[in-house]
């Protein structure tokens, strides 16, 4: 009679060998090239002028990556273009971002597996206090 | 709130009066309704004889579905004699509400009521005052407000269930002014108001639609025309604007004295602007009419038209915010603009816009346009539904693209609906001419709502020395020039088919699958692939003050692309071109040559008597360079590999000389620099 331990392994190897060895080489977010390094600095500079509204909860995280009005009570009136105009260029250096990063992996069609991947670390790294959208797009105070 | 008090006074006196010679009387319903009133609730009660207790509580009361909780009145000094209802010092509590002190009077006989509320504020200075007359037919009341405060008219204001006001901000704003009322037997007939509004300020939940300090003026009238179930409203307005910010996503407007007046008309399903003229300090003035669907009030129609307004304004304050996720938001305009816009059945009709002496710049500095004329008819829909193609007549006096200048275009625009043509166009470049024919563009379906265009031509010969002047980077001689069968853009990216011809140093420059990734965003990438073929190397480092060579070479630069006008990525190589022709190399150039190489056995030649010559006799030149990741590896002569090194310049006649390269790996930026040092350093040359 064979050993039953023996038989579970022998199955459980099966099953194994019968899945594929892997879907995806893993993406390298961390890639660099002159036009990421562009991409970051840009937003690096930007950072410093976003960093207020982040912390007052005028901006906030979006669930997909990207920053959104938050409450735009929170700042003056005047402001309250000027911060828009500000959230629409961090969004498009955001999603050049995401799009340079998967050109440079050689693999386009990742840009939305990155995108969310990035979504997911910016939220991560966001202070204490800021706000943020959850994965059913509901804001949260982190 | 004074409306309220006018329907239930006479029917509550009418009871009271008739019962007065009871010392007590109490009154209680549970439920009244009617189209026009529904209250619950209702609890009344009238205590003593001469000067009595009034109290009135309402737990709800609805008017037109609006709906009021909480209701209470007292009045302490009550009195009834001889037809007249009087009360002194009545305080009217709700709950959402601080008291107010109210006091009336009323008389039957002679058909008047009175009504004067105060706040019972130690300020006391709001007054709220309403006198009412009626007779047969005709009724008439005026109700006149003094430093009213607006926020508590928000508190007093019905709860709908599904409205999207502003809510005001507490404690902001006063109201001055009067307002005349007239009716008959068919209900109110007219209205004149007059009001001054001082401090307004007023946010929405997100803070997207907002207010503050806002004064104005409103001056409006409105008269009932015809009667019975058909009322029509004929009313007029003016609204004077001159202090105080606004927020109304994604626009901000700061009061400058804008006006804005308009009469039209009005009836339960439409509110119509039939004439109504909007005054923006610093744009311009523009006349407006239109058609407001209610209860919804949804814009159904509408017609803006405006001969005179300054671009400048116009365009940083109403159209910049719209563009802020475009190419176009870096944009200043300024110029003269017309706009006639209709809009019908809740869609774009037409848009027919006209241009005069504008200029607009890229503040980025990619493109710019001066001395743009020009009428374009824009139209969506025609009466049959199907697209009215229309021509746009553009001219524009001179441009920019980048460094380069562009010369007088004319544009004749063809347009049906979102669909744009061009059939030819010729666009001066410096000396030559780019003709773009078959041009197209169109918006593309879906959310994103990209436009894609298209386009083929040709590039006459310009002169290279033009171009090189205009970019300012080293003047070159010759022409480029160049067949187009096909550019397109698809939303990101503009792919050239075909190749552009340049011919320089007597050879020839073909650039082919040029491509253009995201080309007006943040990260925007060049492709291409070149080929040079017998370029003429006297001249060619003649004009770079390389070292003369001469001879004749081959260049292909392979899988090129370039971020930011700089070299990101390529396969490179050099080689002498086939054929005969005389192959001489300066001692100069030996030495730049070796610089390629790297770090080899530096001024070798000025060690040895070589540098008794001025050139030397060379047999094939040969240099690769595969840029990845910011490292040129390098490789020589294909065709004559070397156990250790190789070969760059392999000798020839006498005195010949060898170049031998060591170093496989190199810095891009480190070369570069290298080359335009025209460094010492070189490998060891190699004497035959």
């Amino acid at each position: 009679m064979a050993n039953p331990v023996f038989l579970f392994r022998l199955i459980l190897l099966m099953l194994l060998s019968m899945m594929p060895l892997s879907g995806y080489t893993q993406a390298n977010i961390e890639i660099d090239t002159p036009a990421i390094a562009s991409l970051k600095q840009s937003m690096q500079q930007r950072h410093k002028q976003l960093e207020p509204y982040y912390s007052r909860g005028a901006v906030g995280l979006t669930h997909d990556g990207l920053i959104a009005m938050h409450d735009a009570n929170a700042l003056p009136l005047s402001a309250r273009q000027p911060v828009n105009t500000l959230i629409a260029a961090e969004n498009q250096d955001r999603n050049a971002l995401y799009r340079e990063i998967a050109r440079a992996n050689s693999h386009p069609e990742w840009e939305g597996d990155i995108r969310s991947t990035f979504g997911q670390r910016w939220i991560q790294l966001a202070r204490p206090g800021w706000w943020y959208q959850n994965a059913s797009g509901s804001w949260v105070r982190k | 709130m004074v409306r309220l008090f006018v329907i239930i006074l006479p029917v509550f006196f009418a009871v009271t009066s008739f019962a007065y010679a009871d010392p007590v009387i109490t009154l209680s319903i549970d439920d009244v309704r009617s189209p026009l009133l529904n209250t619950a609730g209702v609890q009344a009660s009238l205590t003593g004889s001469k000067e009595s207790l009034l109290d009135i509580q309402l737990d709800e009361v609805a008017i037109q579905g609006k709906v009021w909780r909480g209701l209470r009145f007292s009045c302490h000094k009550f009195q009834i004699d001889n037809g007249l209802v009087r009360c002194d010092e009545g305080v009217l509590t709700s709950a959402r509400s601080a008291p107010l002190l109210i006091s009336f009077q009323f008389s039957s006989r002679h058909k008047i009521l009175d009504v004067t509320i105060q706040t019972s504020s130690s300020e006391g200075r709001e007054s709220w005052t309403l006198s009412a007359h009626w007779g047969k037919p005709s009724w008439g009341g005026m109700l006149t407000v003094t430093n009213g405060d607006i926020s508590r008219i928000a508190e007093f204001l019905p709860v709908g269930e599904n409205e999207i006001l502003p809510t005001p901000i507490q404690g902001k704003g006063t109201i001055n002014g009067s307002i005349k009322l007239h009716g008959d037997g068919d209900g109110l007939a007219g209205i004149d108001a007059d009001l001054a509004l001082d401090g307004l300020g007023f946010s929405d939940a997100t803070g997207l639609h907002a207010g503050e300090n806002i004064s104005g003026e409103i001056n409006a009238k409105a008269v009932r025309k015809g009667d019975g179930q058909g009322h029509l409203w004929k009313w007029n307005a003016d609204v004077n604007w001159p202090s105080g910010e606004v927020f109304w996503q994604p626009l901000y407007f700061s009061a400058q004295g804008q006006r804005l007046t308009a009469s039209g008309e009005l009836n339960e399903n439409i509110v119509r602007i039939v004439e109504g003229k909007l005054v923006l300090s610093g744009i311009g003035e523009m006349d407006l009419s239109g058609v407001i669907e209610r209860p919804a009030n949804t814009l159904r129609d509408f017609d803006l038209s405006a001969d005179n307004l300054e671009l400048s304004m116009l365009f940083s304050q109403v159209l910049k915010p719209f563009l802020a996720n475009t190419p176009f938001a870096d944009l200043k305009a300024a110029g003269q603009a017309g706009i006639r816009w209709r809009y019908r059945n809740s869609a774009h009709e037409s848009l027919d816009v006209n241009l005069r002496d504008v200029s607009v710049e890229d503040e980025r500095g990619r493109f710019a346009f001066s001395g743009v004329n020009a009428r374009i008819p824009w139209q969506m829909q025609g009466a049959n539904g199907k697209h009215e193609p229309t021509t746009a007549d553009i001219h524009i006096q001179s441009s920019q693209l980048g460094r380069i200048p562009i010369g007088e275009l004319h544009i004749p625009l063809k347009m049906e609906g979102w669909n744009l043509s061009i059939p030819r166009l010729t666009v001066p470049v410096l000396d030559g001419t780019l003709t773009l024919e078959n041009f197209s563009a169109s918006r593309k379906e879906g959310q994103a709502q990209e436009w894609q265009w298209q386009f083929s031509g040709g590039l006459s010969p310009i002169s290279m020395q033009k171009l090189t002047e205009a970019l300012g980077v080293q003047p070159m001689h010759g022409t480029l020039s160049g067949e187009i069968p096909r550019v397109s853009y698809n939303g990101s990216t503009v792919e050239v088919e075909g190749a552009l011809l340049v011919r320089v140093f007597d050879g020839t420059v073909l650039i082919w699958n040029l491509k253009a990734l995201d080309p007006m965003g943040p990260a925007a990438t060049l492709m291409a692939d070149v080929d040079m073929r017998n370029l003429d190397l006297n001249l060619l480092t003649g004009t770079f003050s390389f070292g003369n060579m001469q001879g004749r070479l081959d260049v292909a630069m392979h899988d090129l692309e370039l971020f930011n006008w700089k070299p990101v990525k390529f396969d490179a190589s050099l080689t002498s071109s086939p054929g005969n022709y005389p192959r001489r190399i300066s001692q100069a150039a030996v030495q730049n040559i070796s610089s390629l190489g790297g770090m080899g056995a530096a001024a070798a030649i000025q060690r040895s008597f070589l540098h008794f010559f001025d050139d030397f006799g060379y047999s094939k030149i040969g240099w690769s360079c595969s840029l990845r990741n910011g490292i040129c590896h390098m490789d020589g002569i294909a065709s004559e590999p070397m156990p250790n090194g190789y070969l760059i310049v392999k000798g020839g006649g006498i005195p010949a000389i060898t170049v031998i390269g060591y170093n496989r790996e190199v810095d891009w930026w480190e070369l570069v620099s290298r080359l335009q040092r025209i460094t010492q350093v070189s490998p060891k040359p190699i004497i035959n």
